[in-house]
């Protein structure tokens, strides 16, 4: 027997999904995405090192900040550029709000109808209007911040190598800081609705990959850990993993010493949750988990208890911000040097791991951009293959259903995976 | 209630399409919030499928928006009948219009840029890169990198009673002076704003980034002066490279051509 959904929507980028079950046997549980390649690695070869985060960061219309967040780094260690406390305080507050915008809208308007039965989101807005004005609310905090911060949510304009081309509005800072309380309020009462949903019971071990930072829940910055023992610098990824393609495939796959892993918000979750704000860690222990929690689905509350954590962080590095001179994160006259550098942050779906090499004039040798998506791809996969068997008995519309649900808990980009 | 229900039926009706790409141009409509919601209740949504998982009816459309490239063989038929069922067809931003950054593959290596990503390349589509224009009639052109949703919601509704509106033939700089901005080319940042479409909010020179033309031309941009002006800013092989960007280099070697 052989399940086929020719296209899944409501996630960003284009893929189907078909496995093969012989003898209530899954052979095979593969997504078959259908996204075009833009070849982005390739393109930047050769060009000046200021073309790469404005051109990197379009490989995501939903996630650009952590494209130009991660690039700007990687070419900043590359070249040996030192930036200021308030440039890096600046750039972790646009990941955090990316976060925010990211999680908001993938927990309400791209999963959300899947665990009430819906095929639509004017269907569930129209059975929810009270807590869909309050996802759009707290997404538009996220926004506001990164329009702030950034110039622009899609596409954000005002960092680049060495720093801020030009900093926030004070005033504009003060009035987030202001609506904060409001937000964290609407915020946890979308997590209460959200509690109540009723989530499939599932699991399967994994290993949970993620940056970890002493005395904070890791974002912008940190050593890679998992909860099985590895801590690298962001640096020896490549070493660590592998980054594989086989025939007829556009998404390189990694895996890590042969097998599948997760990266995201439930990675986060289970490694650092000792390190989230107040609210969010009394959120998470009321969900009444048992850690290592291994049930995929479970990465909506993951998310849910992200964003809580973030409206909260956000905060601190804004009240930080303002009580400093925010000219020092205006770009200093830098050096041009040849190198190689290499940096990861933690993107809304798991960690962005960016590679690069630059010649004397500031030209792109070399780049390797390895996504959350690719990572998360073959644990996806395998999930799945799990899962099939517990559902073999529903009508095909039913199983087709499942399995959509499934693939939009994970949250993939394809547009990300594909690049 | 039969009064109601022709109500219903006389709603145009609206497909948006999504070919290769980021993506950012839906965003940009899902980020407008309820007004994106509210404009969702004045139409039929016959596809959106970022924000609903229902069979296409595949029957006739009012207008349908397309973003993105036609990359895989895929891309190109979805394309073709989108413009079959449409009585008007629009560009959503940079990619579908300009060819966008995918484009700057053409400039270079071309097919053989694929080589530095992928070791395996049997079975892959990989074509030239060509604006959707090359393929279907374009009635309607939302410009930028992303679009505007402001500019959006402002012709949108032009485009539902089936007329095509004119975006006025102003540079970037008139919103640019507007908003108080110092001249970047004053400060010797190379800046495309004077030959390029206005209509962004001079977005980029207002965060002091240079305009790079992803609007595209302006029908009355003087593509030699510009030129001229940029020469003692930047050589000509950053200015070809600036141009690649949003695939603009193209369309001004075309005007200076025509010139």
């Amino acid at each position: 027997m052989n399940i086929k959904i020719n296209h899944i929507a409501k996630m960003e980028g284009h893929t189907g999904f078909m496995a093969s079950v012989i003898k209530g046997d899954v052979k095979s549980a593969k997504l078959q995405v259908q996204e075009g390649i833009r070849l982005i690695e390739g393109i930047l070869i050769g060009r000046e090192y200021k073309d790469m985060p404005l051109i990197a960061q379009r490989i995501c219309g939903i996630c650009p900040v952590v494209h130009n967040l991660t690039s700007i780094k990687a070419l900043e260690n590359a070249m040996n550029v030192s930036v200021s406390v308030e440039t890096e305080k600046l750039r972790a507050l646009l990941e955090h709000a990316q976060i925010i915008h990211s999680h908001a809208l993938h927990l309400f308007f791209l999963s959300l109808a899947d665990f009430l039965d819906m095929d639509s989101d004017i269907e569930l807005i129209k059975k929810y209007p009270k807590e869909a004005k309050k996802a759009i609310k707290i997404r538009e905090y996220g926004m506001e911040i990164v329009k702030v911060v950034g110039g622009r949510v899609v596409h954000p304009l005002t960092n680049e190598v060495g720093g801020f081309k030009k900093i926030p509005d004070r005033e504009a800072l003060q009035k987030l800081v202001f609506n904060f309380a409001e937000i964290l309020k609407i915020t946890l009462e979308l997590g209460q609705f959200f509690k109540k949903i009723k989530i499939p019971d599932f699991s399967r071990e994994t290993e949970y990959v993620c940056l970890d930072k002493k005395g904070e829940y890791a974002i912008y910055d940190g050593d890679i850990i998992s909860n099985r023992g590895l801590r690298i610098p962001a640096e020896k990824f490549e070493t660590n993993f592998s980054e594989l393609q086989k025939q007829n495939e556009i998404i390189k796959k990694v895996e890590h010493q042969g097998k599948s892993y997760m990266v995201g918000a439930i990675a986060r979750i289970n490694n650092n949750r000792s390190k989230l704000k107040e609210n969010a860690f009394e959120y998470l222990n009321n969900l009444g988990w048992d850690f290592p929690d291994y049930n995929p689905f479970h990465n909506i509350l993951a998310q849910m208890t992200e964003v809580i954590h973030a409206v909260e962080a956000s905060r601190k590095i804004m009240l930080e911000l303002l009580s400093s001179d925010l000219n020092k994160a205006l770009t200093k006259k830098i050096a041009i040097k040849e190198g190689m550098g290499a940096a990861a942050v933690e993107a809304p779906r798991g960690t962005l791991y960016y590679h690069v090499e630059v010649d004397g004039r500031g030209y792109v040798k070399n780049v390797n951009i390895i996504t959350p998506t690719a990572q998360f791809l073959s644990n996806l996969e395998d999930d799945i293959a799990a899962y099939i068997p517990r559902i073999l008995k529903l009508k095909d519309k039913e199983k087709e259903k499942k399995i959509r649900a499934f693939i939009r808990a994970y949250d993939p980009c394809i547009s990300c995976a594909v690049h | 209630m039969p009064a109601k229900k022709t109500i219903k039926s006389k709603k145009p009706r609206v497909a948006i399409v999504s070919l290769t790409s980021c993506e950012g141009c839906q965003f940009i409509l899902l980020d407008l919030g309820e007004r994106f919601l509210k404009f969702a209740e004045e139409i039929e949504l016959v596809d959106f499928r970022l924000i609903e998982d229902m069979e296409d009816d595949n029957k006739k459309l009012d207008l349908v928006l397309v973003e993105g490239n036609p990359v895989t063989e895929e891309n190109i038929k979805t394309l073709k009948e989108a413009r079959k069922r449409a009585k008007i067809l629009a560009a959503l931003g940079n990619c579908a219009a300009m060819g966008g950054v995918p484009e700057m593959k053409n400039y270079h290596e071309g097919v053989n840029a694929i080589k530095h990503v992928y070791k395996y390349i049997q079975g892959i589509n990989n074509p030239e890169i060509k604006e959707i224009d090359n393929f279907v009639k374009v009635d309607f052109v939302f410009p930028g990198c992303p679009i505007n949703g402001e500019e959006f919601l402002k012709y949108i509704p032009e485009l539902l009673i089936g007329k095509i509106p004119i975006i006025p033939d102003q540079p970037v700089c008139v919103k640019c002076k507007k908003a108080g901005n110092r001249c970047l080319l004053l400060d010797k940042i190379p800046c495309f704003g004077p030959m390029i479409l206005g209509g962004c909010g001079a977005v980029c020179p207002s965060a002091r980034s240079q305009c790079q033309g992803c609007r595209g031309l302006r029908p009355t941009g003087n593509v030699i002066a510009m030129r001229a002006a940029l020469k003692n800013m930047m050589s000509d092989e950053q200015f070809q490279n600036m141009a690649e960007i949003f695939g603009l280099r193209d369309d001004l070697e075309e005007r200076e051509k025509n010139k």
